[in-house]
């Protein structure tokens, strides 16, 4: 491992340590966490999927909320490398989709007309139970080394911890009790990404980012900014003009 | 094994109703005590929602739609009563409240766990029926037993409460779908295109989600559908569009 890597790897467990204070954002500390996976990993992509422990999974969060890439993670819900290594608990990697094409049919064309070619997903293990899985998408075909597999492993222990929150885990409720709030959490920020799509004539990535860069700037939680937003207990214009938040994205 | 759960508790469901018409609400009751193994099942919708058409909005009221017996009618009753419980727990978290054991939460509910206990209740399972932010009501099922469910009993509860939710929406708008499995989508358009919508109609995000499922349901398409054109803005609602 090169130097350079060993500096962001140390960056990236700083700045998740730092995130994981008292009361923290579960689904603000998954985004962070799938960017500097990408960073780390050096991969074009990466997204958390949750167990809905109804036998199906859903997205909880992705580097970029950009729409193509939020139907791709839709989409390996279904099907492919993140559903194959959620049933086996294993590390699933595709080095090339399209020669995978009918390991995955319906998976391959989404995830290659989205642009990406090859994909590797990592298993949230919590003791016996698999809750979700970290995947990682690349817009060429490459094979994912031994080291950033390792890598992966460690990232998706932190996502499992980053969901089990402070409480500690006596028994199974409490995982699945955290695992379907944050799955909730999840919705309330679509609405809510919907509520300011709609009012500042944004895109669904842009939306997110005024509520993820609203809810920093005044110190508040992810969640509790959306909520605010889809109930209209804050009227959508105070965050679209808020002088706090730096255009980006 | 899980998978094929949702499709078989939905065909029981649906020859429960073909035998006893009764609201989804009440037979999701009937089948948690059948299926979960609990003591006994209570739902409690937050009627706050106008008479779709008839507009403002009233405050969130509560009321008792069903419960398979008397303990868990007083469980109910007792939260009401008391204004803390398992049932506004999941309301605050947003998930739902797994209590095992009732009696070693006596810190927690100081008040609601002796009259629980004394109910008859030792452990209390709390599902929220909620949409993001539009919250429908609870189902709250207890065991005469300390012990935790099963993941396939929790499973269960947890398509069962979807199915009390789309029930309760159901009973809402008076469109019947035959398909429950929007709630569970992992395509998250449905809830951006509902935020869309309450902002284009002035609603809150419960009334409309019911207007989306209006037109889908006067047109034939299905609420993916319609959430799908809402979001690419090739479809926008206003109070005066037709069918509605």
């Amino acid at each position: 491992m090169s130097n350079a890597r060993d500096q962001r790897l140390a960056r990236t467990f700083v700045t998740l340590a730092d995130t994981l204070v008292a009361d923290f954002d579960v689904l603000d500390f998954l985004g962070v966490l799938t960017e500097r996976t990408v960073e780390l990993l050096e991969v074009d992509a990466a997204g958390v999927i949750l167990s809905d422990q109804r036998g199906g999974w859903r997205p909880a969060a992705g580097s970029s909320e950009d729409a193509e890439l939020v139907e791709v993670f839709a989409a390996q819900t279904e099907q492919g490398p993140c559903v194959d290594c959620a049933h086996s608990g294993e590390v699933v990697t595709s080095d090339d989709l399209i020669v995978d094409t009918g390991r995955w049919p319906q998976f391959t064309p989404a995830a290659v007309g989205a642009g990406f070619r090859a994909a590797c997903a990592v298993p949230m293990r919590l003791r016996d139970e698999v809750i979700g899985a970290l995947t990682l998408l690349n817009t060429h075909a490459t094979a994912i080394d031994g080291d950033s597999i390792e890598l992966g492993r460690a990232l998706a222990d932190v996502a499992t911890i980053g969901i089990l929150q402070q409480r500690a885990v006596q028994h199974e409720q409490i995982v699945s009790e955290q695992l379907q709030a944050t799955l909730h959490h999840r919705t309330v920020i679509e609405q809510a990404k919907g509520v300011l799509a709609e009012s500042g004539g944004l895109d669904m990535h842009r939306a997110y980012l005024v509520l993820r860069a609203y809810a920093r700037a005044h110190h508040r939680r992810l969640s509790d900014v959306a909520r605010d937003v889809a109930t209209s207990a804050v009227d959508p214009a105070v965050l679209l003009s808020d002088p706090a938040i730096v255009p980006q994205g | 094994m899980v998978q094929n759960r949702r499709q078989w508790l939905l065909d029981l469901l649906a020859a429960d109703l073909a035998n006893t018409p009764a609201s989804m609400v009440a037979l999701v009751c009937e089948r948690c005590v059948l299926e979960v193994s609990v003591s006994g099942a209570g739902a409690t919708v937050l009627s706050h929602l106008p008479v779709f058409g008839g507009g403002g909005e009233a405050q969130p009221s509560r009321g008792l739609v069903y419960s398979t017996n008397v303990v868990s009618a007083g469980l109910e009753d007792l939260q009401l009563t008391v204004g803390e419980g398992p049932c506004l727990d999941a309301f605050a978290s947003g998930g739902p409240v797994l209590v095992a054991d009732l009696a070693a939460e006596r810190t927690r509910w100081p008040a609601f766990t002796p009259a629980a206990c004394e109910l008859g209740a030792a452990a209390v399972f709390s599902f929220p029926l909620q949409i993001g932010v539009a919250r429908l009501g609870s189902l709250d099922l207890y065991r005469d037993v300390p012990g935790p469910l099963t993941r396939l009993e929790l499973a269960d509860a947890l398509i069962l409460s979807d199915v009390a939710t789309d029930g309760v929406v159901a009973d809402l708008d008076g469109h019947s779908t035959e398909d429950v499995s929007w709630l569970a989508d992992p395509h998250l358009q449905v809830h951006q295109a509902a935020g869309m919508v309450q902002v284009q109609l002035g609603v809150s995000t419960d009334l409309a989600l019911l207007r989306m499922r209006g037109y889908a349901f006067t047109r034939g398409m299905t609420l993916a559908e319609v959430a799908g054109q809402v979001v690419a803005r090739s479809l926008r609602f206003s109070h005066d569009m037709d069918g509605q």
